[in-house]
Parts: C-alpha cells; structure tokens; sequence
C-alpha cells in the first residue's frame, strides 16, 4: 500500500482549494471561507498546544484583539480589509510578547485556564470600553460584495501554516518544542533555551489568529464582544486538532476538514440535536482515537510517519560511511 | 588553567529544617574520574541537582574552571560544557533515539549533528536502536542513550546520576569501559553512586558521604579501609 505523505495530502487539498471558487457557489465559497479560517487557527494553535505542549483555552483572546484593531481601522480609517489583516496580525504579535512573557511562567492546567482568563477579561474590556469598541452595540463594517478575494487570501495564509508547520516537523526547532513537551526541566538541563523557544512560539501562534480574527470581522460585516471572543470558536478550533492529531502537520487539516463538514451537515440537517450530536462525536473520537486520526493513520501504516528528514538523513550518512 | 575543573565549597542545603548537606566541599581533576558514594539519603542527590543547577544551596558556591555558577540556570551551566545525565531515565519517549540525540545538538548545522549523533551511537555499540522509540528502550539501553544524549553536548565534563544503579553486571562492564574511553578523550567524568564496588574499582578520587556531611576522601584504597565508611556501609 502506498503512503501518503503530508506534501501530497498538502497538494491535492490545495489545488480543491483553487478550484472551489471557480466551479463552487457563493454558499460552498462562503463555508470554505470558515473552514480555511478554523484551519489557520488549528495550524497556529497547534504550534504551542500540540508541538510544545501548552496546551490552553486563550487563543480566541488574539482572535479578538485582530477583530477589533482591524475593524476599527477599516471603521475609522477606511484601511482596506487586506491591509487592516495585516496590522491585526502585527498588534497579535505585539501584545504577546508581553502576554507570554507572563503568562508562560505558568505550566499545565494554570497556563490552560490562565489563558481562558485572559480571554474573558478581554471580553470584558472590549464590552466595558464602549468608546473606542462600541460595547455591545458592536462595529458594523461595509459587507463585500464578492468573497472570492477574501477566500483566496484566507486559502494562502492556510497553506503558508500547513508548509510553515512540515518545514517545522522536519528541523531541530520542532525537535526541541517536541523536548520541551516531552520533559521541560531534562530539556533545560540538556541545554535546550525553553524559556526563548516558548515565548518565541507562542508570539508565532498569535500572528495568524489575530490576522484571520480581522478577516472573520469582515466575513461578517460585523462584530462585537461575544463574537470576538466566542468560546465556542476556542473550543472548535483545539477539538479539531485533537481530533486531527496534536503536534502533527495533517492533523489541523484532517480535523479541521472533517470536523467542519460535521458540523455543518448536522446544523443544516438535525438543527435541534446539532450541538448535542458534535458533542458526541468528540467524545467517541477522543475515547477511540486519543492521539488523532493522524497519529492512528500512522500506526496502522497508511500515513507517512512524522518527522522523516532526519532519519534519511542519518540513513543516506549511514550508507556513505 | 588550573588542573581543578570544578570545585564544590562549603555547600550546605536544609529541607524544612533536615539538613541534607552540611559545609561540603569537593574538588574535580581535569580528566579524572571522580565518584561519590553514600548510602541512600546521604545527599548525594542534593549534591548533584546543586552542581547541575536544578538546586540552589542554602551557603556556599559551585565553581566551574573558576567561574561562579551558583546562581546560573541549569542551561547556562549546560553552555559552560556540563552536561548530566539522570538517575530516572528522562528520554524523550516519543522521539526516536536518534531524534533524542539531535534535539539537543549545538550549533546549526543539521548535518553535522547528525555525524555526531551516528558516531555517537557507533561509539556506544547502540547504533542497531537508532530508529527505536524512546518508549520502546530496556533500562540498559536507556542508561547509554542518556549517556550519548548528554554526549553530544560535546561536555567538559560528564555528570553522571547513578550510572550503574540497577544495571546487570555485564552493562556495568561495558558503561565502565566507555567512561573510561571519555577520559581518553579528555572529558572529566563525575559521578554519583552507591554502587561502591564499581566506584571504588574505577575511580582515581572518591568521596564518601553520609548524612550530608563529608566523612572520608581519598584514593580506592584509602576509602575502602576507612572505619567511618565501613561503619557507614556496614
């Protein structure tokens, strides 16, 4: 049986992914746009949750802070939506630097509910400031006429995570996150920088999800607090990568895929049940496939094993000599 | 440079008030191989964890080639080429032996630390288990994947948590003889253990501990005649 490596899953899925806007209607464009959107931020939730091993609840506090930087400049200055992203993107960076200067001094479940915290503070701020945030009210932005160009621009930064996270898997920097969530004190006394490698991953998996949060503003044409920093977009996005396989490169893009397909087939079909239903699927996957569908794909053989640089590396030094 | 390469002066160390090491003071030889034994709850651990900077002591200070690493993190003292190994094994279990090799490679040349990592393994007589998973490793084979991971931070000096402890008697034979090669090469090895029929065989210096406080030092011969350590021991 043949494998199948990340690279070419990676490649038939993105060219679908070029393909859906030209023969897909605007609803399969619309939905297509949520999924990218949860992709992004499985792949960057799956750098410090998954290869690190900080697993935490905090992440939609970046998706918000994005929503709103970005709204507010399309709001007040009338940036265009691509460029405001990008801002999002750099104001996700800039407050995690100090964010996880603090927060990570915390392990195990106090970062976990740390994080969760932070996040429903920031809610609170984003409803309390209502001068600058319109509080509940919400900010209200000009809805786009076409999506196709927002679907094109979400569909790249997923494939830039999908190639960021395979470059990742195959070098000694994910080798040493991989350490640091195997054995964070044996990695440090081995000489491994945690606190450096931490902080430096951490800020990385802020940049996307404050970008998209941006973005999703704009899918929306509207937002405010609960939206912003909604639990349930958290919980989705870390129930993907668990279902996906945590700390591989396919297991955001199986999770994402597959867990965004059930849930819209469910909300569309079986309305009354849909959450209770999703809610089960979880748990059957988390019960009989606790490491992932990628990692039991391994296993069984059919997916390529993670990590393969090294060892042919080390195979082809092995022959040489 | 002096001939000393690390020095431990006056070290003391209280948990809730038990004093586990009470103004303890060692000296390391540039390539020598220097043990300390002690029956268990002696302190050698305290003594160890303090050198390898995962404890702070209560007085005293650690000296390594004369620098001052009392106060430095255990990846500082790492960078000053001491590298430990554990007396539980803490591989990484979901990385193969190779992968545990490379995640701790200096330098940023992926080839390189690969070359090393091989020879490492080829050095070990471990090379067969490259492709194994941490968690997949029989103690033995642990206790030399430790001592190669620890290798390739290209150390100084070794340090060496209980090396020998619960290891066949053939694998003792066999790690001796690699400390030994080490010493070849010019890496001073330090070690703990209470394994006293190995240390005293090996070493060129021992020291003895019990209950925290430093009750003999000396060549084998010395050590092994020593009323207080075989009042100690026995």
């Amino acid at each position: 049986m043949k494998q199948l490596g990340p690279l070419s899953i990676a490649g038939a899925a993105g060219v679908a992914a070029l393909l859906l806007p030209l023969v897909g209607s605007d609803y399969a464009v619309s939905f297509s746009i949520q999924l990218l959107i949860f992709l992004v931020l499985a792949y960057s939730w799956n750098w410090i949750g998954g290869y690190a091993g900080y697993t935490h609840f905090g992440q939609v506090s970046f998706f918000g802070i994005g929503a709103y930087v970005g709204s507010l400049l399309i709001f007040h200055w009338n940036l265009p939506w691509y460029l405001a992203a990008i801002v999002a993107g750099l104001a996700g960076a800039v407050t995690a630097i100090p964010l996880g200067g603090a927060m990570l001094r915390l392990k195990g479940p106090f970062f976990a509910i740390g994080m969760f915290g932070l996040a429903r503070v920031l809610e609170a701020f984003a409803l309390g400031f209502d001068s600058i945030t319109h509080g509940g009210t919400g900010i209200y932005l000009k809805p786009l006429g076409d999506l196709r160009p927002l679907y094109y621009i979400v569909a790249a930064v997923a494939a830039i995570m999908l190639l960021a996270t395979w470059k990742l898997d195959n070098s000694r920097l994910g080798l040493k996150l991989l350490a640091i969530r195997e054995d964070e004190n044996a990695a440090e006394s081995l000489g491994i920088p945690t606190t450096r490698l931490k902080i430096g991953t951490f800020v990385a998996s802020a940049i996307a999800p404050a970008a998209m949060g941006s973005l999703y503003a704009v899918y929306l044409g509207f937002i405010d607090p609960p939206t912003a920093f909604a639990s349930n977009i958290e919980l989705t996005t870390i129930a993907m990568v668990l279902l996906g396989g945590m700390g591989t490169v396919l297991g955001p893009l199986c999770g994402a895929v597959l867990l965004s397909i059930v849930n819209e087939v469910l909300w569309a079909n079986y309305p009354q049940i849909y959450l209770a239903s999703v809610g089960i699927i979880i748990l059957l996957a988390v019960l009989f496939t606790p490491r992932g569908i990628v990692n039991l794909g391994m296993k069984s053989g059919w997916v390529a094993v993670g990590r393969p640089l090294f060892r042919r590396l080390a195979a082809r030094a092995g022959q040489a000599s | 440079m002096s001939d000393i390469i690390l020095s431990v002066e006056n070290v003391s160390k209280r948990f809730a008030g038990r004093i586990a090491l009470d103004s303890v003071s060692i000296d390391v030889a540039r390539g020598s191989v220097t043990g300390v034994i002690g029956p268990n709850g002696s302190g050698k651990s305290t003594l160890f964890n303090i050198i390898a900077g995962t404890l702070r002591p209560d007085r005293g200070r650690v000296l390594v080639d004369g620098r001052d690493i009392t106060l430095a993190s255990a990846a500082e003292i790492c960078g000053l080429g001491v590298a430990r190994t554990f007396q539980i094994s803490r591989l990484f279990a979901e990385m193969t032996v190779l992968e545990n090799l490379i995640a701790v490679a200096r330098g940023s040349d992926d080839r390189a630390a690969i070359a090393l990592a091989l020879e490492l393994l080829d050095f070990l007589e471990i090379a067969d288990i490259a492709d194994r998973w941490g968690s997949e490793l029989s103690y033995g084979q642990r206790k030399l994947v430790e001592i190669a991971r620890a290798l390739m931070l290209q150390p100084k000096i070794m340090l060496l948590d209980e090396p020998f402890a619960g290891v066949n008697p053939r694998l003792q034979n066999r790690i001796v003889e690699h400390l030994k090669a080490l010493c070849a090469k010019g890496i001073t090895v330090f070690f703990i253990d209470h394994e006293m029929r190995i240390v005293l065989k090996e070493c060129d210096l021992v020291y003895v501990l019990a209950e925290g406080r430093l009750i003999a030092r000396g060549d084998t011969q010395t050590v092994r005649n020593d009323a207080r350590v075989l009042q100690a021991y026995f």
